[in-house]
């Protein structure tokens, strides 16, 4: 996103608009009329998501977003929900997961589905520490979904490696998502919390379970028993959508 | 997407938080998913929603009903926000007797919807928590903006527009209510809940110090 200067009269309305957390809007001097206070946003930190724009909040519609290019239109898919995701066709983060498990099957009994959603919300996150998540997965020999803008940025699988051409790039968020044998839970979660301590961003965790036939959900007793937060809130799907697989 | 999924709070004020929505598996049920989920669209707005929308599209506070349902397509995910659990559990009943085909996906506090279901007959099929927050968790903003904020699952609501809209609310300039609404606009989806934020509101700006 820019701002064009000629048009910027200083006020700062776009700042409050910022996903980013204090705004990565800054005040400066107008290099051309010294005496003019202008607003200037941070290129590097800017995620492209649109919300500044799309607000109607300038007064004289300073704020533009040019075409964007590779390496740099990632930003905008990933951060805009606006734009459906070219390689999923999805609109926003760009997965089903768990919202369509009993069509997909994605999720049978005796595993989990696992996310972690870096960046969200209002910090962002560098594909750099997308790929700290990434490779630690890869590092306890777990398989990422396929469908996942994420995955589809990684040159080798086995390992979480991203695209290195795209690690600077800053997005609003982006998932890191897979599955996991419900045994390897506990690992998991250690792997979770060493990883917490490397990554320059806060990520949410995430993680979904078909019901059990007597329906009880088998992640809850093994997370709450060692004294983790699990949320009082949170998706259920109620089984209606068609074909329905067979999990 | 986890984009109901993370919306933050106590049991008291998350009671009362609903969100109802459909989208299409793809390379499953995509092809003329978009006719099934404008048959959702129906069902749920003869229980008025207290804002609905759609990922394509946009939202109600923002959008006219016509253009949403419309603009309805395969890609589509329709969504809906509902304030009474005995009108989710009808809404639930309505969508199972119209068979709409694809898939529905209800938010809340579990043991609310786990009740909402059961008085529709259903039966849940896949259970999604949140594990909470990890990483750099001090440059997160306070838990009542995140109250606010978190109602958005693609953080398009800003914790800069909290603050924002809360000085104007100490300053007599917006009402709560006017704020809440908003909060909801930039909430592309259609998942904002601006009845709860209006109790938000209320509950934080006693508590707000202007620091001018």
């Amino acid at each position: 996103m820019k701002i064009d200067p000629s048009k910027c009269i200083g006020c700062g309305k776009c700042k409050s608009y910022c996903a980013m957390w204090g705004g990565i809007m800054r005040f400066e001097r107008d290099p051309k009329r010294p005496q003019r206070v202008i607003c200037a946003i941070n290129e590097d930190e800017c995620v492209e998501c649109g919300v500044c724009l799309s607000s109607g909040c300038c007064p004289t519609d300073a704020l533009y977003q040019p075409e964007l290019e590779w390496p740099r239109i990632l930003r905008k898919n990933f951060s805009d929900p606006k734009k459906v995701h070219p390689e999923t066709r999805i609109p926003g983060r760009g997965t089903e997961e768990m919202k369509t498990n009993e069509v997909t099957g994605r999720f049978p009994r005796g595993k989990f589905g696992m996310a972690f959603e870096l960046g969200r919300p209002g910090v962002g996150t560098r594909f750099r520490d997308v790929e700290k998540v990434a490779m630690a997965v890869a590092g306890l020999g777990l398989s990422f979904e396929e469908n996942n803008p994420v995955t589809k940025l990684m040159i080798d699988r086995k390992t979480g490696r991203i695209n290195p051409e795209v690690l600077d790039e800053k997005v609003l968020s982006a998932i890191v998502e897979f599955l996991i044998p419900e045994e390897m839970l506990p690992r998991v979660l250690d792997a979770l919390d060493r990883v917490a301590q490397q990554v320059d961003t806060v990520f949410v965790g995430d993680i979904i379970s078909r019901v059990a036939r007597d329906g009880s959900v088998p992640y809850i007793d093994v997370i709450r028993g060692r004294n983790r937060f699990l949320s009082i809130n949170g998706k259920s799907n109620v089984g209606l959508g068609r074909p329905l697989a067979n999990v | 997407m986890t984009h109901t999924l993370h919306r933050r709070g106590d049991r008291e004020n998350l009671s009362g938080d609903f969100v109802v929505f459909t989208m299409s598996a793809k390379g499953f049920n995509e092809k003329g998913s978009g006719a099934k989920m404008k048959k959702f669209l129906e069902i749920v707005l003869k229980y008025d929603p207290v804002t609905f929308g759609d990922g394509i599209t946009g939202n109600s506070k923002v959008k006219s009903r016509e253009e949403i349902y419309n603009n309805i397509e395969d890609v589509s995910v329709v969504h809906a926000v509902f304030t009474d659990p005995a009108v989710v559990a009808n809404v639930l009943k309505d969508l199972k007797k119209a068979e709409v085909g694809t898939s529905i996906i209800v938010s809340g506090l579990h043991e609310e919807t786990e009740k909402c279901c059961r008085a529709a007959g259903l039966k849940k099929h896949t259970i999604e928590h949140s594990m909470g927050y990890f990483g750099q968790v001090k440059r997160l903003p306070d838990h009542e903006f995140m109250e606010l904020t978190s109602m958005c699952g693609h953080a398009m609501v800003p914790a800069n527009l909290v603050e924002k809209v809360l000085r104007e609310i100490k300053r007599g300039k917006k009402s709560c209510r006017e704020a809440a609404l908003e909060l909801t606009k930039p909430c592309h989806c259609g998942v904002y809940n601006p009845a709860r934020a209006e109790k938000l509101l209320k509950r934080l700006v006693p508590l707000m110090v202007l620091d001018e």
